[in-house]
Formats: structure tokens, C-alpha cells, sequence
């Protein structure tokens, strides 16, 4: 085990405000849930009692519907978090996968333009340890957010499907 | 060197690696299905419903962290407790049969098994051929490969994010504690350390020893070749 200490000199610099980590894009997460698909449809949902629409990637193997990806975003008090939620044909979650994460301390967070340019980017970006890391320590973030969402999405895609609203 | 997350432990678990992430996910999955407290299937809880006099036979993850666990309570003279006071010695672990001795006692391996949930996961990571990476449970973290993580802390009351160090081939925890924080101390608050230790297991609990007893000295630091520092009043 080594530990280095930053630098006072670093240590009494201003703190950063915001770090991103893309992790997986929306097609790269859909093909990890489901390898064995042929192609994707894209298809929108409008949750009952929601003005907002979520993406949803159904995933297919010659007419064979295999599952669903759905796409959504949450805000907690600083961090912006994209995540998938594979989803299989008997309405069981198979698999969530974070898209894209970002942490910040500014006012910017709460900025829709500023949400728009951040979801949906690729993980294409090589890593680059100390640029985008997001290696913070402190209390620890909760997630609730993210499970609070993969219910919504289970709810509203059983809903969706009983009424004949996907393919 | 690939990164993936998913939801995990209550937070979010960034595993960065060439190889195995689905394993050392499914190895934390595992994990928290067995011993989360909030899990009504979990060994735990499972335990604390059981009536005194009562056992079960527990799996191997809850033997590792409960034998653990149970080690940490005598080095510290009884400061760590995974009963949070409700009966530290009305539970036994006898091979893998776990005792329940007096009603109303609930463990709550909170404070220690997510750093094993890290530890099993480098496991994992490394058995799938990963020769370097990470696993952070939300700033409980451990590297290995002879990467140098740098690692960034939350500065709590005035928000933003600092420069504190880099790490290589170890574990770093950080616990904060104050009014309103996910935990619970039975402590004058406030207290933030962290505490870099080889496993994350160790760096996870020691942290509850720093904090409770304020020193970044603590006798038990050096028998876990642990190091501790607190951000909060010196």
C-alpha cells in the first residue's frame, strides 16, 4: 500500500466544482443487456401523470421481442446521473447500467440546457486517470434516485405493455 | 481499462478494469443479497428476527465479515459493534451456525461489509485476469496493479471537491458523520476521517474506530497497517 498526499500547495487551491464519468452509451448498454438481438427499435413512453418521455430501445431478434432498455435521467442534490434499465418480457429487471455521471457543486446542475449537452454522450472518451476520475470520497452519495427511477420505469412499461402501447 | 457503475450497496459502485466487471458486480450483488439488513431474505436479516435461543445456519460472506467483525470488537475493547448497542455479546458465531441469545438484538454489518463487498470484488476481478484496477462503493475504494488513484474528498460543510491523495495497491474510506448524515454515532458530533488500510474491509471499519474515538493514533491502526486522518478539528 503507498498513499501520496497531495501537496499543501494543491490542498489549499480553491475546490473544483464538477466532474463527469460517461461510462456506456445508450447502444452500448443495450447490446451488453441484450447480445443476443438483432436490432433495436426506438420507441418513446409517456408515463401516466408525466409531461416528461422516456426513451426505450426494444430490443429484437427477428420477430421476437427479446426486452426492453429504458433510458431516464435523475437529480440528486449534486450529482446528475443517466442510467439504463434492462428490462425482459416477463416485466423482471435484468440489468441497470449508469450512463453517465456527473457530481457538481455549481449552480449549473439544475440547468436544463446544461442536462441536455450531458445525456446521451458516448463513453467513447479513453480513460485519462485525473481528468474526468470521479475517485471522491466522502459520505457517501445515495442512489435512492436511481432505485426510485427503476421502479417508475418498471410501472410505467408493465403499463405501456398492457395497453398495447410497445411493440 | 474499461468503466462501467451500476447501482450497488445503497450507492454507486464504479468498478474500472480490462476485464471481469460482470463478475465483481455479480460478487457485490451476492454479497448485499446475503447480508443487507434491508434484504427480508439476507443471513442478517433473517437473524434479527429470529426469538433468543434461536440460530441459523449463515452463508460463507456473512462467516468472513461476522468473523471480522467479531475480531474488531475485541481489539477495540467493545468500541466496534455490529449491534449498535442492542446486545454486543447476545449473538455467537460457532463455524457457520450464528446464535441468538437475548431477544431484540438486530445486527447491522453497515460499517464493515461494504468494504468486503470491495475487497471480493477486486477477488473477482482478478481471477478474471484484470492484472490492475479499481472498485469504488461510493468512495470506499481499493486499487490494485500498481495504478496511482488519485483520490478526491468531499468537503462537507463548504461543499465542493479537493485534492487529498494518490493510492496505489490499497484501500481508502472516508465516514462523516454530523446531523443528518446517512449515519448514526453514539459520539459528540461531528466527525470526518478516512483511514487507507491494504484491505477495504479494514479501511471501512476503522474508519468507525477514528471517528468514535477521535484519534488518528488509535493503537489498532498499526495492526491493520492502517493510516488515519481527520478533516474535521484535529
Amino acid at each position: 500500500m503507498r498513499v501520496t498526499l497531495a501537496p499543501a500547495a494543491l490542498i489549499a487551491l480553491a475546490p473544483a466544482s464538477a466532474f463527469a464519468v460517461n461510462y456506456l452509451s445508450p447502444e452500448q448498454a443495450a447490446r451488453l443487456m441484450f447480445p443476443d438481438a438483432d436490432r433495436f427499435d426506438t420507441q418513446t413512453l409517456l408515463p401516466a401523470g408525466s409531461s416528461r418521455a422516456l426513451g426505450v430501445r426494444v430490443a429484437r431478434r427477428g420477430d421476437a421481442v427479446l426486452g426492453y432498455v429504458v433510458l431516464d435521467d435523475v437529480i440528486g442534490k449534486v450529482e446528475l446521473i443517466s442510467y439504463a434499465v434492462g428490462i425482459a418480457t416477463d416485466g423482471s429487471v435484468r440489468q441497470v447500467e449508469i450512463l453517465a455521471y456527473r457530481e457538481s457543486h455549481g449552480g449549473e446542475i439544475r440547468l436544463p440546457a446544461w442536462r441536455k449537452q450531458f445525456i446521451g454522450k458516448t463513453a467513447a472518451a479513453p480513460l485519462r486517470i485525473g481528468e474526468d476520475i470521479a475517485n471522491i470520497s466522502g459520505a457517501t452519495l445515495s442512489c435512492t434516485h436511481v432505485t426510485d427511477g427503476v421502479r417508475r420505469i418498471v410501472a410505467a412499461l408493465g403499463a405501456a405493455r398492457r395497453a398495447g402501447a410497445l411493440g | 481499462m474499461q468503466r462501467r457503475a451500476r447501482p450497488l450497496l445503497g450507492t454507486l459502485v464504479e468498478i474500472g478494469a480490462p476485464a471481469g466487471h460482470e463478475a465483481a458486480f455479480e460478487a457485490i450483488a451476492a454479497l448485499q443479497a446475503g447480508l443487507s439488513r434491508f434484504e427480508p431474505g439476507s443471513d442478517i436479516a433473517r437473524f434479527n428476527a429470529l426469538p433468543a435461543g434461536a440460530s441459523l445456519r449463515v452463508g460463507a460472506r456473512a462467516v468472513e465479515v461476522l468473523t471480522a467483525a467479531r475480531q474488531l470488537q475485541a481489539d477495540s475493547d467493545g468500541l466496534f459493534d455490529i449491534s449498535l448497542g442492542t446486545g454486543p455479546a447476545a449473538w455467537r458465531l460457532d463455524g457457520d451456525r450464528l446464535h441468538k441469545r437475548a431477544d431484540g438484538v438486530m445486527l447491522d454489518l453497515g460499517g464493515i461489509a461494504k468494504g468486503h463487498a470491495v475487497d471480493l470484488a477486486v477477488q473477482a476481478l482478478q481471477t478474471h485476469g484484470a492484472t490492475a484496477g479499481w472498485v469504488n462503493a461510493g468512495g470506499d475504494l481499493r486499487v490494485f496493479g500498481g495504478l496511482a488513484l488519485p483520490i478526491r474528498l468531499r468537503d462537507e460543510p463548504g461543499g465542493g471537491v479537493r485534492e487529498f491523495a494518490a493510492l496505489s495497491d490499497g484501500a481508502f474510506a472516508t465516514s462523516h458523520y454530523a446531523p443528518g448524515s446517512r449515519s448514526a454515532l453514539s459520539r459528540p458530533l461531528p466527525a470526518h476521517v478516512s483511514v487507507a488500510a491494504p484491505l477495504c474491509l479494514w479501511a471501512d471499519a476503522l474508519t468507525k474506530i477514528v471517528a468514535l474515538t477521535g484519534r488518528c493514533d488509535h493503537p489498532l491502526l498499526a495492526r491493520y497497517d492502517a493510516a488515519a486522518w481527520r478533516h474535521d478539528a484535529p
